[in-house]
């Protein structure tokens, strides 16, 4: 196989010469490997020509050393025996290039996460496995050819999926810096989990009063194409042009411009609320997390954007009241189907968000047994001036307002018996500290009991909020609870844990028990981070490309995480990583076009007998058979391909060539590691 | 530990030297609790969940999240040598509801066998083997419960060693394995004379 000539290159290759170099990393490889042995072995193997050692081969000096040696030793490929490739292979071949060759000459072996870091106390066997590695990446290097990368246009256009604050927030700057965005939300409305929220911490400000604002510019900009009762259904293609299916669900509700399309003119929902009253059925309002009713045809609340009416077709019996009373309107059609759209976009951002995890698992505590044990989430909407209550705080079980309230922190959070998360949900600390501060301000004479392990009050101005609420006279408990009982005839709680700086244990009767639960990622998270090929963590937050210096990109080139959906995040975290998702899925689109790692399939035209296996086997529809001289042959669409190599494995005639990764090249490394080098 | 050795015994106690130092702790304490106990008791964050749901606790001094801060840091003698060490029911709600997903009653038993190597245990656990030995049982049936087992249509005995007392012999067998009884008589003999 050997043998075998690229269809890449047309003259004869010279003999190959390897430069081969290796890293200490200060004292990361070199602290457990025998950096002398390996240099003393790499000069025995075939075709390398050159040998160094550096302590950082990433820095200046070190880029430098491989610059001259391959303009002093007219090497041909280059070697870097160093840390892993996600790391620094763009480093070195920046630097093989600088050298005057071609950068895809260079190959990296990885001695440090595979090696030096999980071998660390077995010196002698982490050496002869490197001697190992960099034999394989020499026998590679020595089969390496010229690869140009090609260049593809970008679509002006951007998606982001999910219309929290933060998903608002990266339509907003991309829209504002001149895409066309697609925003799409799962929901009737946009505005997402702090659409539900009183207050916010640190700065009290009204939730509402400061998301408003934005969600009625994003339902006027320009730019933002809103599809509300929408789900990503399909994705195709890649960074630059994704081409992206949206369902969008039927709600039963026409707008006025999609009235005025079918020609009503002057129909459509104005948000008027006449179907609202005639409805008979009811249902519980899931805004309102279920503590206040809301009708078959209903709306949120009466902010929402957009102001459309939306049938819950699970409860419509279809009587067709709501029509009637619509009149000449004529925006209520009872037989709308779901209808599938699709876009063309260049990049795209996921703000796929957080949802309470039931906290009910966590039998302990009694919630949904015990009526006045609620989620915090509840208790937003119970304290919100808009909320069912009007912004009284009442006790689900009498309505009376309770006059002692104990708030269990990390309830679910920093848990690792498999029931709870073994992560903090970083926002319960600091919104429990306002929910004090909220029932102070509101009852007279109320005693808030904060059942904590530890504050984390790490934002800006939040340790002096902290310092704020328990001036106002919030008792702090340092304990985690236990276990709750409820009297059966008061309905009151009994709260037990302990006391820990006192050293005691603590029973609390309080006539209202808050559950700080944890949060996780929402639903669809997984199904969309699917679609869009995004890694996620083991609790299942969507993973960003590198967790300190890349943290909105994902190992989906063109694909950014933006808030909550990547971790939990409050809301000024969660607007800041959407500035910075917007910011760097603004940069391909303006730079106009991406650069494509040549990585892709070749067909060997001489030897292809047009089978067309491989056309079906290809999971990104890349391939095709064509007419070519009389012959059928294949067909690569090189920006659809990613070079993942099922085309090439399978091919009975070896008639694909899979640049960068073709056959010789790997039988050579496996050559190299089976027989010691000896070929 | 320093001593002041002021000539009052009780005032000597109250202003004695409280500083807990680096030779109070053993590692090695922490590692043979853990392989006793089959629990990391070094991971735990002292959230108090344990005491709080503690039925032995409200009624005595024994707080099981101390003895698990004791083991984190490896103060051996602090742990073994307190009596409330000896104040674990084994009901298994803390290890129900531990957060960290550890298991404090067998933390203490843990430490219990390890005191018992000492001959640091109360002489009424030493009994019950004595019980056991001669019995079978560590609370032997007595005429009360025969009644009341009458009253419900029940065997005046249960079907235990009770019943048939040939089978004594097997539970001695595995007693003496262990030395048990014959360290319970010594350290009883020693105590109580």
């Amino acid at each position: 196989m050997a043998e075998a000539v690229s269809p890449t290159t047309s003259e004869k290759p010279k003999a190959p010469r390897i430069g081969v170099f290796v890293c200490h990393c200060g004292t990361n490889i070199a602290g457990s490997i025998d950096i002398d042995a390996v240099k003393e072995y790499v000069k025995t193997l075939p075709n390398v020509e050159h040998v160094n050692d550096y302590k950082y081969q990433c820095s200046m000096p070190g880029q430098s050393n491989i610059q001259e040696a391959i303009r002093e030793k007219d090497l041909t490929g280059v070697v870097v025996a160093a840390c892993s490739p996600r790391l620094h292979e763009p480093t070195f071949r920046a630097a093989t290039k600088d050298g005057g060759l071609n950068p895809f000459r260079f190959e990296m072996a990885n001695i440090r996460e595979q090696n030096s870091w999980v071998h660390m106390h077995d010196p002698a066997g982490a050496t002869e496995k490197a001697k190992d590695a960099i034999r394989i990446a020499v026998a590679k290097a020595s089969l390496l050819e010229d690869l140009y990368p090609k260049s593809v246009p970008v679509e002006h256009a951007a998606m982001v999926v999910g219309a929290g604050v933060a998903g608002m927030q990266a339509a907003l700057d991309l829209a504002n810096s001149g895409i066309k965005t697609y925003l799409i939300e799962k929901a009737p409305s946009i505005g997402g989990r702090m659409s539900q929220l009183d207050k916010t911490f640190p700065t009290l400000d009204c939730s509402q009063c400061i998301l408003t604002p934005k969600m009625v510019d994003v339902g006027r900009a320009e730019n933002i194409v809103l599809m509300v009762n929408s789900e990503v259904e399909e994705v195709e293609g890649y960074i630059g042009n994704f081409d992206v299916t949206i369902r969008r669900k039927a709600t039963g509700v026409l707008s006025p411009a999609e009235a005025e399309a079918k020609g009503i003119v002057g129909g459509g929902c104005t948000g008027c609320g006449d179907c609202d009253p005639i409805c008979p059925v009811t249902k519980p309002n899931e805004f309102e997390m279920g503590m206040a009713p809301r009708k078959a045809i209903y709306i949120y609340h009466p902010q929402v954007v957009p102001l459309l009416y939306t049938i819950d077709w699970d409860s419509c019996v279809k009587c067709g009241l709501c029509v009637e009373a619509c009149g000449d309107k004529k925006a209520i059609d009872l037989e709308m189907q779901d209808e599938l759209v699709k876009v063309k976009v260049g990049t795209v951002i996921l703000a796929t968000g957080f949802e309470v995890f039931p906290i009910e698992t966590k039998e302990e505590w009694g919630y949904k047994r015990y009526d006045n044990v609620i989620t915090s989430l509840e208790f937003e909407r119970l304290i919100c001036a808009s909320g069912p209550t009007g912004g009284h705080l009442v006790r689900p079980s009498d309505g009376e307002t309770p006059m002692r309230v104990a708030f269990v922190l990390c309830a679910g959070s920093r848990d690792s018996t498999g029931v709870g998360k073994p992560y903090c949900s970083r926002f319960c600390c600091m919104y429990s500290l306002k929910h004090a501060h909220q029932i102070i301000e509101k009852i007279p004479g109320v005693m808030p009991y904060i059942f904590y392990m530890d504050i984390r009050s790490f934002g800006k101005a939040y340790e002096e909020f902290y310092y704020r609420i328990q001036d106002e006279g919030a008792k702090f408990i340092r304990g985690r609870v236990s276990n709750i009982q409820e009297d059966p005839v008061t309905k009151n709680l009994r709260v037990y844990a302990e006391d820990t700086l006192l050293g005691r244990p603590m029973e609390l009767e309080v006539d209202m028990v808050v559950l700080a639960a944890a949060v996780q990622p929402t639903e669809l998270t997984n199904k969309t981070r699917k679609l869009f090929g995004v890694s996620c963590s083991t609790d299942g937050w969507l993973l960003e490309a590198h967790p300190k210096l890349n943290p909105c990109g994902t190992t989906t080139a063109g694909v950014f995480v933006a808030g909550a959906c990547q971790s939990p995040k409050d809301i000024p975290d969660s607007v800041a990583s959407a500035e910075g998702a917007a910011s760097a899925a603004s940069i391909p689109i303006h730079r106009g076009e991406v650069e494509l790692e040549p990585y892709y399939a070749m067909c060997v035209e001489e030897k292809c007998a047009g089978c067309g296996l491989c056309v079906n086997l290809c999971p990104y529809s890349a391939l095709a058979l064509i007419e070519k001289d009389g012959k059928t042959v294949m067909q690569v669409t090189e920006a659809k391909c990613k070079g993942c190599g099922t085309c090439g494995g399978f091919c009975p005639g070896g008639a694909i060539w899979m640049n960068h990764f073709a056959t010789p090249q790997i039988v050579a490394q496996i050559d190299a590691f089976l027989l010691g080098g000896e070929q | 530990m320093v001593t002041k050795n002021y000539p009052d015994p009780k005032l000597n106690e109250k202003l004695r030297d409280r500083y807990y130092r680096r030779d109070q702790s053993n590692p090695e304490f922490t590692k043979e609790t853990e392989k006793l106990a089959g629990s990391m008791a070094h991971m735990c964050y002292q959230c108090g969940t344990c005491t709080g749901g503690c039925p032995s606790a409200p009624r005595s001094t024994y707080r099981i999240r101390e003895f698990m801060r004791r083991g984190v840091l490896g103060l051996e003698e602090e742990a073994l040598t307190d009596p409330d060490l000896w104040l674990c029911t084994t009901c298994y709600s803390c290890t129900d509801r531990c957060p960290r997903d550890l298991a404090p009653t067998d933390v203490i038993m843990a430490m219990r066998n390890l005191a018992f190597r000492r001959d640091i245990i109360p002489v009424n656990f030493l009994k019950t083997v004595t019980a056991i030995y001669a019995s079978g049982h560590g609370v032997p049936n007595n005429d009360v419960n025969r009644a009341a087992r009458e009253k419900l249509g029940l065997t005046r005995d249960p079907p235990t060693t009770h019943m048939y007392p040939e089978y004594i012999k097997g539970i001695r067998k595995i007693l003496d394995h262990y030395n048990l009884k014959e360290n319970a008589d010594r350290i009883i003999k020693e105590r109580e004379g």
